[in-house]
């Protein structure tokens, strides 16, 4: 909070009284806390109240749905049996405390490390080769004048997204499998068929190009919305000065984006052990966890087939912990090139 | 840690002695062993002798038609006579179901029926109860029973094959599902006739935990998995069935071409284990077996890798169809490629050789599909491993209510009815002019019947193994004749027969030998890996495991026969 969002004067304590909290503005009560003496608690619950009984509904939802479960973990320091009985929460005191075991065993668990490798390597191939391509379609679909071709063009991109991974993946199959059209195509031509869908070498590529096919077209939605928020009359400004299309491009459009850009690059990389767990597990057979098991198929795998839930916890206890690491690492970095990142000191 | 069943403390009370482990944690004793209490549940073992003796139904034979063909090694009894259709006899007088509604859940192989069609509702009110089918793949079952079970969403009746019972599904067996002795023990289950029928051997793989819960499809203990192929390509193009593992690779190579879309087999994983004679994955409890006085697991065996070895040479040389490279979690139904011919041979459910051709009959007549016998991996008579006389069960919740129950038995003592009934004909063919036709008193079965008859209603309960195809009398025979000549040659484990639940803290032990198998063949993995998995396995408590069934085989003897 920095200070100049402080009400200084009578007045501005006053104005910012009308503030209606929810426009995500600063100001207000936080403000208040620092200079007690300004405006008790009391006397700010009293001017909140009607804001504060608004969200109610929306805090229990959270409680209730995102913070109870949370204590679930608890099955992480158990070997947890859930068929002891048909409440979960009975089945967690009817089973065995194992302290830290699970832990241990994770630590020594040669294809738990293997899967954050395939995780990571898949997040950075994602990183490179996929993060970039929603702004340069952007770009484009922006430059594009037209309204009738950009509304086309625009549907074409985002169609994929509302296809399931399960649809993606049979038309690869279709496409590129061993007996897919291209394999067969090439057979009568007398080359050899591919075996892309099914080698575990290429894998993350291949993971990677089905996300672009998939989700790229979408991704482009927020960028266009920042693109929007452009002023011509910059752009009108650069071309006085003699700026080129490449030059304003570079001077004005891209600085424009961004924070938005920080601000996505930081959600990414908080999400960066996530890495398509339906897409993934579909193909998980077709080249083997060696190369396919990432940290959400593991927890699914020891967890979900295995029924081994409190070690599958454990796991995912271990994920969160270095998905908190990432952002927090991803955040300051924001910081340091001036952006605000997802929140600020 | 002894393994002791009798003695230990069981799970509920080991809660009170978490304080004990957590010292121990502290104390830097090994954690396994601190939280090895967990072993002695009531859970784990086997029932046997004069405790499953008490548990076991009542046995009255109840012939109505005699076989042509008699069980012979194993077999199932055959028959391939015509049969009366206008004078089937009725086993169930009166309908025993009380009209309630039974929801079930149970694998299914192949694409199943919309929930409302001609077969559900005709057997619904043959039964008298209201059964709401809830159809899962029968390929991934594995992975949605675990979570099913966990829920408090449980199905009213659950089919669970023995080859899914891997991790703590056995212990959510015993935990969740009804104990049907007060209805079925002794004299109880002459109620129902049909299910007095069953072979005392089924119902003997039905006790879990000291309780009569499943309700068995009785099996022969023949492979239930055969090595189908296209006899009518194999004339055609002059291929002799192989009698060898070489023989088999020569032939393979000899067929396939890619380029014109055909490639000898599927993954033949299953074959090579039968060729090499390596004991019988189906169970882990069928995976042990005494040699020279000493316990030895399946992976453990040279014959193990040899067949590894063997099968990765065949993805190697290109002769596997690419689907099968895929895995099973995304592979389509091989049904319709095999009938296009792009690939000659597979391993499927013995079932397949009927179905597939009943399926085929009418749009390809050509087609024409048969097992091949299995082959010693040299040339010899091979080594065969029995399966269990019961590998398929239906299990009824434990919250059901007694009026569910009973509306269960009702359905399955007219799944369960004996060829030459009514009742089976309903079961295994559907409803008359809608599923089959009748022509010269030979059922056929229609399109309809193709997609509407098939699974469900014949995974709860069934009568003694029993092949009856009136449609296909030599598919019937070549069934029952391939199950008596590959009897003949088959051995049983130490543990045939008997309804073993691992220890706890054992149950995952084995979970990646399937997933390391299929990497190997497919040439991602090396044979050392699995050198190496078996090694880790030993110290990780396969040893430990080993003396548990040791402790097993001397309280019970080994299996007769």
């Amino acid at each position: 909070m920095s200070h100049s969002t402080v009400p200084r004067t009578r007045a501005e304590a006053d104005a910012t009284k009308k503030t209606p909290v929810a426009s995500g503005d600063a100001t207000g009560p936080r403000g208040g806390r620092r200079r007690p003496g300004k405006l008790s608690l009391r006397l700010r619950f009293r001017r909140d109240r009607v804001l504060l009984l608004m969200t109610l509904p929306a805090v229990l939802l959270v409680l209730l749905f995102n913070y109870v479960p949370i204590l679930g973990n608890v099955v992480a320091f158990q070997e947890y049996d859930p068929y002891l009985s048909d409440n979960g929460v009975v089945s967690i005191l009817h089973s065995p405390w194992v302290g830290l075991e699970n832990f241990q065993r994770i630590f020594e668990d040669s294809a738990f490390w293997n899967s954050v490798r395939n995780t990571l390597v898949l997040f950075v191939l994602q990183l490179l080769l996929y993060f970039p391509i929603p702004i340069a379609l952007a770009l484009l679909i922006n430059s594009v004048v037209r309204p009738r071709v950009r509304a086309i063009s625009q549907a074409i991109l985002y169609l994929p997204h509302f296809f399931s991974w399960v649809l993606v993946i049979a038309v690869f199959q279709q496409l590129l499998g061993g007996a897919g059209l291209l394999s067969q195509l090439l057979r009568d031509h007398g080359y050899d068929g591919l075996s892309v869908m099914t080698d575990p070498d290429t894998f993350k590529f291949l993971v990677t190009a089905q996300s672009v096919w998939k989700d790229a077209g979408w991704g482009i939605i927020v960028f266009l919305a920042a693109l929007a928020s452009v002023s011509p009359d910059l752009y009108e400004a650069a071309a006085m000065d003699g700026a080129n299309r490449w030059r304003r491009m570079w001077h004005v459009t891209l600085p424009a984006l961004r924070p938005v850009i920080a601000l996505l690059l930081v959600l990414r990389v908080g999400d960066a052990l996530t890495v398509g767990f339906e897409q993934i597990l579909l193909q998980r057979d077709a080249v083997g966890p060696g190369a396919a098991e990432v940290l959400d198929t593991f927890v699914w795998w020891n967890g979900v087939r295995n029924q081994d839930f409190g070690y599958a916890a454990a796991a995912g206890l271990v994920k969160g912990v270095i998905s908190l690491g990432l952002v927090l690492v991803a955040n300051k970095v924001a910081h340091l090139m001036g952006e605000q990142g997802v929140y600020k000191k | 840690m002894t393994p002791n069943a009798a003695s230990g403390p069981s799970r509920r009370s080991f809660l009170a002695s978490t304080a004990v482990a957590t010292a121990a944690v502290a104390g830097g004793v090994p954690l396994l062993s601190a939280c090895g209490g967990s072993d002695g549940g009531s859970r784990d073992g086997t029932t046997s002798g004069k405790d499953a003796q008490k548990l076991l139904p009542a046995y009255v034979a109840a012939s109505v038609v005699t076989p042509d063909i008699p069980s012979k090694n194993g077999s199932a009894v055959g028959f391939t006579s015509k049969l009366d259709l206008a004078d089937l006899k009725t086993s169930v007088p009166k309908k025993l179901g009380k009209g309630g509604e039974v929801t079930i859940m149970s694998p299914f192989w192949g694409s199943p029926p919309k929930e409302d069609n001609a077969y559900y509702k005709a057997m619904n009110d043959l039964v008298g109860v209201d059964v709401v089918w809830q159809n899962q793949d029968g390929n991934t079952y594995d992975q949605k029973l675990g979570a099913v079970l966990a829920s408090s969403e449980v199905p009213d009746v659950v089919v669970v094959p023995g080859w899914n019972m891997t991790g703590k599904i056995p212990s959510a067996i015993i935990g969740k599902f009804a104990d049907l002795g007060p209805y079925l023990s002794g004299d109880a289950v002459k109620e129902y006739p049909n299910l007095a029928a069953i072979p005392t051997d089924a119902w003997r793989r039905s006790i879990f935990g000291g309780k009569l819960l499943g309700l068995p499809m009785p099996s022969s203990y023949v492979s239930g998995i055969v090595p189908l192929y296209r006899q009518d390509i194999f004339e055609k193009e002059g291929y002799e069935v192989p009698r060898s593992c070489d023989e088999f690779m020569a032939l393979a190579k000899d067929a396939t071409n890619a380029r014109a879309k055909r490639w000898a087999c599927l993954d033949m994983k299953w074959t090579a284990f039968n060729a090499f004679g390596v004991l019988s994955g189906n169970e882990k409890s069928l995976g042990w077996n005494q040699v020279d006085g000493k316990l030895v697991y399946r992976a453990e065996t040279d014959e193990y890798l040899e067949a590894l070895e063997w099968t990765r040479k065949l993805f190697a040389a290109g002769v596997v169809h690419p689907d099968a490279k895929l895995g099973k979690s995304n592979a389509a139904d091989p049904g319709p490629k095999f009938a296009a011919g792009e690939f000659l041979v597979y391993n499927q459910d013995i079932s397949q050789w009927w179905s597939r051709t009943a399926e085929q009959a009418t749009q390809n007549p050509e087609f024409k599909i048969w097992g091949m016998d299995f082959f010693g991996h040299d040339g010899g008579a091979p080594t065969l491993w029995a399966q269990n006389p019961a590998s398929i069960f239906a299990f009824v919740n434990k919250k059901a209510s007694k009026s569910v129950i009973r509306d269960v038995l009702a359905l399955a003592n007219v799944t369960a009815a004996p060829y030459g009934t009514k009742e089976y004909m309903a079961t295994n063919y559907g409803v008359e002019g809608t599923h089959y036709t009748v022509k010269d008193g030979v059922p056929t079965k229609t399109d309809q019947g193709n997609i509407d008859v098939m699974n469900a209603y014949v995974m709860v309960a069934s009568p003694a193994a029993t092949i009856a195809h009136p449609d296909f009398p030599e598919v019937a025979k070549g069934q029952v004749e391939w199950q008596q000549r590959t009897g003949a040659v088959t051995k049983k484990p130490t543990f045939y027969g008997m309804q073993i639940v691992e220890p706890a803290r054992y149950t995952n032990l084995s979970n990646d030998f399937e997933q390391l198998e299929d990497d190997i063949v497919r040439g991602r993995k090396k044979i050392g890996d699995m050198q190496q998995a078996v090694s880790d396995w030993k110290s990780k408590g396969g040893d430990k495991l080993r003396d548990w069934y040791q402790k097993i085989l001397d309280e019970n003897g080994p299996a007769a026969g």
